[in-house]
């Protein structure tokens, strides 16, 4: 008799907003209104990740499977973290950092010899990503585990008691979108991110260094990545299958903002985490998740270019 | 490339008479849960060929046959357990279902190309998935569906059914090759030709008065057909069918299977399966982290053999026989414009 296999990776619900199961027994406007809420801190934090896989995308032209993983690395680094020296605080310098090196590292080895050939870097990526996650369970367990807040107060919001927590990851999550938007128009180092981007060749015979500007790029991809990784870590579980929701999230969200847009891909992870928390209160977590999937397949065949084009300059 | 032709004709027929007497022999020297192993390995190889009819031949990297794996599982298992179809009939209702579904998904995903192709294959096999996983009263959710399998061929008293394992796998490998003929044949036929001409330069294509559009849809159809076949037969194999293995993940599987043994070439799909599902097989029973090797080699292939396993058998059979340069790059071109 055949057995029946555990699949490489099982599938499961997918994980919204966090923390929206105490929540039923509220009036339906409260509820509403609180699940728009964690769907747009969410949606914050999102728009981090879903940066990183837009700069990489973008500029290297590479539909990087793996980038869901990098998330999930700078969650267990930051567990990792508040085991080692039992500082929260800490892992906002440490998890970007090595998530930077490792980056850095990963584009020289794996991704720069297959970068020209979009087939080859999505099958790189897809090992990349089941390293990654074999490692994480190799080394940190297959057993989820949660991080307490590092902020324990709680204030009064729509008849529950809110984690304040939430409310600081949602401003970290928009210092680091504005800060890298900063970087980008306002640095040398960003202007010569774009300028690649925009066109490599002609970068390239003014003197920029363009192989440098993917490692760069890449780099920095990972690292905003495991930021959203430390942001997210108190708010939900840390698990080495972390990666797996998040990656669809983040590509619905460079597609619906459109390829290239940065601030699209920002604006519509913030426009979809809040839909998604708003079917929510009516509606399964699911049928949250295929609504943004049909709305997707509809910018994907209307408006390729994404929501927002013409918005923008 | 006749002499290495001919050599890997001889390979080829050795191969292919271990594969038949694979349920008399595997037994007497292994084990008999090899033949079952040799089996899921004939299946998922078609199920990577539907991929690389898309994406070797065509030049469409489809990163949801899974949806249609899915279709041709559930053809199979609503139509026995729900609806008391006889054998034929149910492995009909998978193909046709799995055929429906890759004709109405590819009316709109073959509009795109490149990356936009890859991602809304993805997206519409995640809806397909996602609404499997709620609506359980007609799929089972992850649970899946189970039945008893009638049999296939029966004649007044004596029957055949896959209770007897031999017979199991003889099906599974004349249908399996029946499959890989029929895609012998299309390759070969002016319909073949012309999808490689899109393959090569879409724009061309259609200057020489191709129906580019039209011929992605037949294309994507074809695969949708492998891909139903390669479920119907893994649901009669397993007496199952389940939501889980329409996750964007078995399709992406199915993807490095066909790259890492060679896209665009027939083997490519059976070579890049073996080699994965063996690994499998062997390492994990011994070490639970078998993933990481299964990484390791999609990422050392692309890197070191960009061309897949056979473009490097290939490649080193032409260099050793006829001493003729290797030929580099991959091993077709891909589409240079971005849209």
């Amino acid at each position: 008799m055949p057995q029946r296999r555990r699949l490489t990776l099982l599938p499961r619900e997918p994980t919204l907003a966090p923390g929206t199961a105490l929540l039923l027994r509220l009036p339906a406007m409260d509820k509403l209104l609180l699940l728009a809420m964690n769907g747009f801190i969410w949606g914050l934090i999102i728009a981090l990740i879903a940066l990183g896989l837009a700069i990489i995308f973008g500029l290297l032209d590479i539909i990087n499977l793996a980038h869901g993983d990098f998330f999930m690395v700078g969650t267990v680094l930051t567990w990792a973290t508040l085991q080692q020296t039992g500082d929260f605080w800490l892992a906002f310098l440490v998890a970007p950092l090595i998530g930077f090196c490792l980056g850095a590292i990963i584009q020289r080895i794996v991704i720069q010899p297959v970068r020209n050939v979009a087939a080859l870097s999505i099958v790189a990526t897809f090992g990349l990503s089941l390293i990654l996650q074999e490692s994480v369970r190799l080394t940190f367990g297959p057993t989820p585990r949660r991080i307490l807040p590092p902020i324990q107060a709680t204030f009064p919001l729509f008849g529950i008691d809110y984690e304040v927590y939430r409310l600081f990851a949602a401003a970290v999550a928009f210092a680091a979108l504005v800060g890298f938007f900063l970087f980008l128009h306002r640095t040398k180092l960003g202007t010569r991110m774009r300028a690649v981007r925009h066109d490599a060749d002609t970068a390239t015979a003014m003197g920029v260094p363009a192989q440098r500007v993917y490692v760069l790029t890449f780099a920095i991809g990972f690292a905003l990545a495991a930021l959203g990784g430390v942001v997210a870590a108190p708010i939900t579980t840390v698990d080495f299958h972390g990666g797996v929701d998040i990656l669809p999230f983040c590509f619905m969200a460079v597609i619906i903002g459109g390829l290239g847009n940065l601030l699209g891909t920002a604006a519509a992870a913030i426009l979809l985490a809040v839909l998604e928390g708003t079917i929510q209160s009516f509606a399964d977590p699911t049928a949250a998740r295929i609504a943004s999937l049909v709305l997707m397949s509809a910018v994907l065949l209307l408006r390729p270019q994404g929501l927002f084009k013409g918005l923008t300059r | 490339m006749t002499r290495s032709a001919a050599i890997e004709r001889v390979f080829l027929i050795l191969i292919a008479a271990v594969i038949v007497a694979v349920p008399w022999l595997i037994p007497a020297l292994f084990n008999p849960f090899w033949v079952s192993v040799i089996a899921e390995i004939l299946i998922w190889s078609l199920f990577a060929a539907s991929v690389n009819l898309l994406f070797g031949y065509v030049g469409l990297l489809s990163f949801g046959q899974a949806l249609y794996f899915g279709f041709g599982m559930y053809g199979v298992a609503i139509g026995i357990a729900d609806l008391g179809l006889p054998f034929w009939p149910a492995f009909a209702l998978g193909i046709v279902a799995a055929m429906t579904m890759a004709l109405v998904t590819g009316i709109f995903a073959v509009r795109l190309t490149w990356h936009y192709f890859a991602i809304i294959t993805v997206v519409f096999s995640l809806i397909f998935y996602f609404l499997a996983l709620t609506n359980k009263w007609l799929t089972g959710g992850d649970d899946g569906i189970n039945f008893t399998l009638p049999p296939t061929f029966q004649l007044g008293e004596s029957q055949l059914s896959f209770t007897d394992p031999t017979f199991q796998y003889l099906f599974i490998l004349a249908t399996v090759t029946l499959c890989f003929w029929l895609m012998h044949r299309l390759i070969g036929s002016p319909l073949g030709k012309a999808l490689l001409a899109i393959r090569d330069n879409d724009v061309r294509a259609s200057l020489i008065g191709l129906n580019v559009y039209r011929l992605r849809l037949i294309a994507f159809v074809l695969a949708g057909f492998l891909a139903g076949v390669a479920g119907a037969l893994f649901s009669f194999f397993g007496r199952y069918a389940s939501a889980s293995y329409m996750f964007y993940h078995v399709s992406g599987e199915a993807v490095v299977w066909t790259i890492v043994g060679g896209a665009g070439t027939l083997l490519g799909p059976i070579v890049g399966t073996s080699i994965f599902i063996f690994v499998r097989e062997v390492v994990s029973s011994q070490w639970e982290h078998h993933e990481l090797i299964v990484g390791l080699v999609a990422i050392l292939v692309v890197i070191f053999a960009p061309r897949g396993l056979v473009g490097l058998w290939r490649d080193w059979l032409a260099a050793l026989i006829e001493r003729a340069p290797r030929a580099k790059g991959p091993l077709h071109v891909e589409p240079t414009s971005k849209p």
